[in-house]
């Protein structure tokens, strides 16, 4: 089973009780990023996305897409999950919206070249799909000057996960040197890249490194996805990053 | 996620304390003779090697080809990098605070017999005209001794549109395993990352300057760089030790990396 069929049959299995737990959370009425949710009209990620082609990698429920077209732009949710989609499309029906989604792997979408402004994902397909293959098809999918912008992982949380204790500790347990595919025993498969080779992968398809935003939630910052003592680490050491790149002119 | 601003009372000397330029200085004056009796085995090299692992510029490709560049290595200790760069047809500058490094870099430009300007000076306050270079170089010099808060808006300064920018740091995840005291690096991540900027280490007298990742992409776009790549260097797997105390083993260097080379480039 390749690593896109793996990530599909985890998401069409798990969606459900995903959507039931993180639904609240996640469900807000302006665009936030992440774990703890922090207000894109703090962070300014994406700027004016008034009049827009977007595309979200990953959209699951769709919650940012539907949040982005009431902001005036004209989005697409792709992802992998066909019990992904179908939670999209009840959320889109109960907000009266209709717009495109696309069931597909980010590493291979089924959309023109150059029709997209802005290609953005909030811990979506860009960790569940190899980044060597994803990152190219948003460079395709994007018009000369659009930006992508993503959320995910860090490699310091990959570095400092403790297998044998099941947890997050202050202690170097994974290389960083060839960090690329993570694997769970019976999870998805997820990807993460060193700091450099993300910039080199970003500059070989033709993107200028607009910025990297290394989120340090706030004090008391709560989450569905992290326990206290997770929010506590990530205060100290990044969890979450957003990589922010444009495309040459 | 605002170390520039965490840091602004550095930019105000507190009363009674030795600037991180003087104290630098002071240390610097102390590590000389050392780096005096290494001077020659640099200078007489053929190779430009970065950093403790000797890892050479012809494998790592850092560098553009410098033939006709007017460069400035900031903070360039015995400049054996810019011997390398005269060598390559390059027309070298030199910057250094401390006036016995400058004395070996000159008693090695008399002994082989190459010529080019050393000039005492910080890199975060450089006597010299704006747009003057294409190459701003700095290896374990002003990148880890200057603030960046302050060399870097320089080095912009002193480049021309489309100059280079590349310097060697030892990177977030040495800092952030290095004890107080100068010993290497382990696994336990000792200090938070949030907020790195400025760094003293019990008994070697000196002050560094680190930043996070994201950080400097930040200031590099700010004065106005392009980010090019990010070289993290891994040690070879074979070689003789570094000799030096408070960076970590070929062992570590192997799994993390303990040094880096930021490449940026002035926007035309």
């Amino acid at each position: 089973m390749s690593d896109s069929e793996r990530n599909r049959a985890f998401w069409d299995r798990e969606s459900d009780s995903y959507q039931a737990t993180h639904r609240d959370h996640i469900g807000r009425p302006e665009p936030r990023w992440g774990m703890w949710q922090l207000p894109e009209s703090e962070l300014r990620v994406l700027g004016d996305v008034d009049g827009k082609d977007v595309l979200e990698l990953g959209c699951g429920a769709a919650q940012w897409s539907i949040l982005l077209a009431g902001l005036g732009a004209r989005p697409v949710g792709v992802d992998n999950s066909e019990r992904q989609l179908q939670h999209a499309r009840e959320a889109l029906a109960a907000a009266r919206l209709d717009f495109p989604l696309v069931h597909a792997p980010a590493e291979s979408v089924p959309l023109p070249g150059a029709s997209f402004d802005l290609v953005f994902a909030d811990h979506g397909a860009n960790r569940f799909a190899d980044p060597r293959d994803w990152v190219p098809e948003a460079a395709r999918l994007l018009r000369p000057g659009g930006l992508l912008a993503f959320s995910g992982s860090t490699p310091f949380e990959v570095m400092c996960w403790n297998q044998p204790a099941d947890h997050m500790d202050a202690e170097l347990h994974v290389d960083y040197f060839g960090l690329h595919r993570i694997e769970d025993a019976d999870g998805p498969v997820q990807f993460e890249l060193p700091y450099g080779e993300w910039i080199r992968l970003f500059r070989a398809n033709g993107f200028e490194i607009e910025g990297l935003r290394e989120i340090q939630p706030p004090p008391g910052a709560e989450s569905t996805y992290r326990s206290a003592e997770e929010t506590e680490w990530a205060r100290r050491w990044p969890m979450e990053q957003i990589w922010i790149v444009r495309k040459d002119a | 996620m605002g170390a520039a601003l965490a840091d602004g009372a550095d930019l105000d000397r507190p009363q009674g304390r030795m600037s991180h330029v003087e104290r630098n200085r002071t240390a610097w004056t102390e590590f000389a003779p050392e780096f005096a009796e290494w001077a020659p085995r640099a200078w007489g090299s053929d190779q430009f090697e970065w950093g403790v692992w000797h890892v050479p510029e012809s494998e790592l490709e850092a560098l553009p080809d410098v033939a006709g560049m007017d460069t400035i290595e900031l903070g360039c200790g015995t400049a054996y990098i810019s011997a390398w760069l005269v060598r390559r047809g390059a027309r070298p500058v030199g910057i250094d605070i401390t006036p016995a490094q400058l004395e070996t870099a000159r008693r090695m430009q008399a002994e082989f017999g190459l010529d080019f300007p050393l000039i005492e000076a910080s890199a975060e306050e450089v006597p010299l005209p704006d747009a003057s270079f294409d190459l701003a170089i700095s290896e374990y010099g002003a990148s880890i001794w200057a603030d960046p808060y302050r060399w870097i808006p320089e080095a912009a300064r002193l480049l021309r549109p489309g100059g280079h920018l590349v310097f060697l740091v030892n990177g977030p995840h040495m800092i952030l395993c290095s004890p107080d005291e100068e010993l290497p690096a382990g696994r336990k991540l000792l200090r938070p990352y949030f907020g790195m900027h400025r760094f003293e280490w019990d008994g070697t007298g000196g002050i560094e300057f680190h930043l996070g990742y994201g950080d400097w992409i930040r200031l590099l776009r700010e004065n106005g760089f392009a980010v090019e790549n990010l070289i993290e260097i891994q040690a070879p797997p074979e070689g003789a030790p570094h000799r030096y105390a408070g960076l970590p083993d070929r062992d570590w260097s192997r799994r993390w990396p303990s040094e880096e080379i930021w490449v940026a480039r002035k926007r035309a």
